[in-house]
């Protein structure tokens, strides 16, 4: 997914998305590659023309950062003002989703469990997790003795066999 | 894949969903791309994301619908391009996807250009 060149002006949103979303929006249609490239390229087009247009409402505002408002005055000078209901009450729905996911963290916290108790449960944890850790690296050691004991030990007979074919005739007294 | 969400979509009209399907990390890429775009705070990212899925929606159902792939069901590149030459809010995409014509064309107005260069 990452891009592997590094120019900034090959960033596109990724094919898969727009592909998707050609789908849900014309279910059943049949789009041409060449469009669906173009389309992709399209987003990109856009990304740019409202990023320029909030930035320069951002400039003449004499703050630093692009705000929504910014985004907003934007897409309405530049003749989308059409979406603005549907993103504000996006944003909405998503600015709601995040808080009610950092509750329900926080009644997590909030079990009555003291700081001290889950402290200790998780230096428990630890000390479990780093003993299995432990005897896993043992036994996988052990494993791998054996098997080089075993590659010795075939490697030695194998040359042993070789020396007693090929020298019959002569007194073999090579140690082995 | 689920084919429910085909069926209470009016084909005509974009979907109204309230999640963002975007990955907002490319377009934040993209938006700092272009030239002297500084800081952008976290809220106007969304926005900007969930409107351009918005146009991407738009951009498809009007080039469908004025388009002559309407009858055969089908969405061709030269239905984007009519649609972003006669449609006001999409003029700015007529630097990106000119309409495509034949070579010999092209090469014809090569010559003729080439013609006027050397009468000069």
């Amino acid at each position: 997914m990452a891009s592997s060149s590094g120019n900034d002006d090959d960033l596109t949103i990724p094919r898969a998305a727009i592909n998707k979303m050609i789908k849900e929006t014309l279910p059943n249609v049949r789009v041409a590659n060449d469009a669906r490239e173009l389309v992709v390229n399209c987003c990109t087009e856009f990304i740019h023309l409202v990023s320029s247009e909030a930035n320069e409402i951002c400039n003449k505002s004499e703050k630093k950062t692009i705000s929504p408002e910014h985004v907003i005055n934007a897409l309405e000078s530049l003749g989308f003002g059409s979406y603005i209901t549907e993103v504000k009450d996006v944003l909405q729905e998503c600015k709601s989703v995040a808080l009610k996911r950092r509750k329900a963290s926080s009644r997590l916290e909030n079990l009555g469990i003291p700081e001290e108790e889950l402290l200790r449960q998780q230096q428990e944890l630890f000390a479990k997790a780093r003993q299995q850790q432990a005897e896993l690296a043992q036994q996988e050691w052990l494993q791998m003795q054996q098997a080089a004991e075993q590659a010795h030990m075939a490697a030695t007979s194998a040359s042993a066999a070789q020396q007693a074919g090929s020298s019959q005739d002569e007194d073999d007294d090579d140690d082995i | 894949m689920s084919t429910h969400t085909a069926a209470d979509k009016d084909s005509a009209a974009p979907a109204n969903n309230k999640t963002i399907s975007l990955p907002i990390s490319r377009v934040r890429l993209i938006m700092k791309s272009s030239p002297d775009v500084s800081s952008i705070n976290q809220d106007a990212l969304f926005l900007t994301t969930k409107a351009t899925e918005l146009f991407v929606q738009y951009l498809a159902v009007s080039s469908f619908n004025n388009g002559s792939g309407k009858e055969s069901n089908s969405l061709s590149y030269s239905d984007l391009a009519s649609a972003a030459e006669e449609t006001d809010t999409f003029h700015f995409l007529t630097d990106i996807l000119p309409k495509k014509i034949l070579a010999g064309d092209y090469l014809k107005t090569l010559e003729q250009m080439q013609d006027e260069e050397a009468d000069n």
